[in-house]
């Protein structure tokens, strides 16, 4: 560490200086009230779930918390049991993903937020943990057009597309024909029969090329995708539920979850709408902005700091 | 049941022979895919391999040229070609064709390389003229060589067609690609066994395309000396 040269450190102060001069930002440690005690926000190892820890983070350092973030930590699978021993204390958590980790998977995960929540709770209740209240920002399965066909075919949301299904041709992955999410469900709730089923992939390269040559004129997308606005893509409203309900919401542990916690968590996930979520995902997958600055921005935007 | 049981099935249900995901049409789509990538690849590779051959000039430069060709992993060139035509059988047929080229291209030139010097001498000798001595006289004796550049491109372009279906396209693969998406282990299984067929079928029916381009006197030449000795008498 010692023999990094001189001009590094020089740049580094230098670039120390300029940034504090022209960021403005109050730097969220530097806040008089001292520290009511510290806490770890982890994230998930994709970008949205580092920006949401951030989010997260930044307003309660803000309360004057102090922050440990471990963000990036892995799936799930990682995630959750260091929640579960106390190795942190909070994350962002997808409801009905959750539900069905903490319940084994038994399919008790709906489009119905509130009760997909309430039935998180129940299982997360005996493991000392708690999910707080649910935001309406949703990262989940999602059927998008592009703006023209979505203009031509008057469609804005699923049910539009039962009686035209037979001109359309929907993309997503091979597993899509055999999947209650997908094809079947588009059926069986929807009643929509589709001209044809490319496949293609979930999500990646190959839908957005079907999209960009009308290959397809439905496809499946994850709601919050950073690049659909920039794609021309619109999310047709799951008007039924197809989907589970996957909003954001903070899991944490009881004891961490004291009142003002809550009271700083719940003002956060109360203002955060899915098209917040797509604009801070594509400053960070398209825009390469770091997740932390990203979050700092959208609150200062908010007012969450004044 | 067993996973060879269950293949079986798979071969059995009708459901599985009839629309646009039966074998009849993923078989079209895959001789479709190949044959255009294997007539293309002989168009550009045969006549390169020939007069470089006839003229015994760069030779070393195009085959190792096209020997380099073959170290590009067609799946990568697949992927690239995908990112910058999009979807569609342009960019497969691309990767394709960059897999069939070397072979024709190393074997043609060879081919032509071993004729006999002496039997272009004595044609020259006859009073035929450049063209038609690469036409009549050293053609059809590299026949055997340049029809086996052509077998291994085809073999090769028949298995690999298997790779469109990792970008959205079709042909057999798409049996292997969505069976392990689903985890349908015996329609994955059934993608392989019917691509091996169809390498096995186009390995045969090159292999009778050579035997009726092969000149009978070359096909004597090979022949035991009872037998051509029975022929020549005939003749």
């Amino acid at each position: 560490m010692n023999r990094r040269p001189l001009w590094m450190m020089a740049a580094l102060a230098v670039a120390a200086i300029v940034a504090a001069a022209c960021g403005g930002t109050p730097s969220s440690s530097a806040t008089s009230t001292p520290s009511k005690g510290t806490l770890t926000v982890a994230g998930f190892n994709f970008p949205e779930s580092s920006i949401l820890a951030y989010l997260y983070g930044k307003s309660l350092e803000h309360d004057g918390y102090k922050i440990n973030y471990k963000v990036n930590l892995g799936t799930r699978e990682v995630v959750a049991p260091a929640l579960e021993s106390g190795q942190i204390d909070l994350y962002a958590g997808y409801a009905a993903t959750d539900l069905e980790y903490y319940d084994k998977k038994a399919g008790e995960a709906t489009g119905d937020v509130t009760l997909t929540v309430q039935r998180l709770n129940n299982h997360l209740q005996s493991m000392g943990l708690v999910a707080l209240n649910a935001s309406a920002a949703v990262d989940q399965n999602a059927f998008a057009m592009t703006k023209a066909n979505s203009q031509k075919y008057n469609a804005t949301k699923l049910s539009d597309l039962a009686p035209i299904g037979n001109q359309l041709v929907l993309g997503a992955g091979p597993e899509c024909p055999t999947r209650p999410y997908c094809e079947p469900g588009l059926k069986s709730t929807y009643g929509i029969t589709f001209k044809d089923f490319k496949a293609l992939d979930t999500d990646g390269p190959l839908t957005r090329a079907a999209f960009a040559s009308n290959t397809i004129q439905v496809g499946l997308v994850f709601s919050s995708d950073g690049d659909l606005t920039k794609l021309g893509l619109v999310v047709l409203q799951d008007d039924k539920h197809l989907e589970a309900a996957d909003n954001v919401v903070p899991i944490l542990r009881q004891q961490a979850a004291t009142d003002e916690v809550r009271a700083v968590l719940n003002k956060v996930d109360s203002n955060l709408t899915t098209t917040d979520l797509i604009t801070m995902n594509s400053q960070v997958s398209i825009q390469h902005q770091d997740p932390d600055a990203v979050a700092v921005a959208y609150l200062q935007q908010h007012a969450y700091f004044a | 049941m067993s996973l060879l049981g269950l293949v079986w099935q798979w071969f059995m249900d009708p459901q599985h022979w009839q629309g646009s995901n039966g074998v009849p049409t993923r078989l079209v789509e895959h001789l479709h895919l190949s044959v255009e990538s294997v007539l293309i690849g002989a168009v550009i590779a045969l006549p390169i391999g020939i007069a470089l051959g006839h003229y015994g000039k760069f030779g070393t430069v195009a085959i190792n040229i096209s020997n380099t060709g073959r170290a590009i992993p067609s799946f990568g060139l697949l992927v690239l070609a995908f990112q910058v035509f999009g979807l569609g059988d342009g960019p497969i047929i691309l990767a394709l064709t960059a897999l069939a080229i070397p072979p024709m291209v190393t074997n043609s030139y060879v081919a032509l390389r071993e004729v006999d010097p002496d039997i272009k001498d004595a044609a020259r000798g006859m009073g035929y003229r450049e063209l038609a001595q690469v036409l009549r006289v050293e053609l059809p004796l590299a026949v055997p060589l340049i029809m086996a550049g052509v077998r291994t491109s085809a073999l090769q372009v028949v298995a690999t067609a298997t790779l469109a279906a990792f970008v959205a396209g079709g042909g057999l693969g798409r049996y292997i690609v969505d069976g392990y998406a689903t985890q349908v282990y015996q329609e994955m299984v059934a993608g392989a066994i019917l691509v091996a067929g169809l390498a096995l079928a186009t390995e045969l029916v090159l292999a009778v395309l050579q035997r009726a381009l092969v000149p009978r006197g070359l096909r004597l030449l090979k022949a035991p000396t009872t037998r051509r000795a029975a022929v020549f008498k005939v003749a």
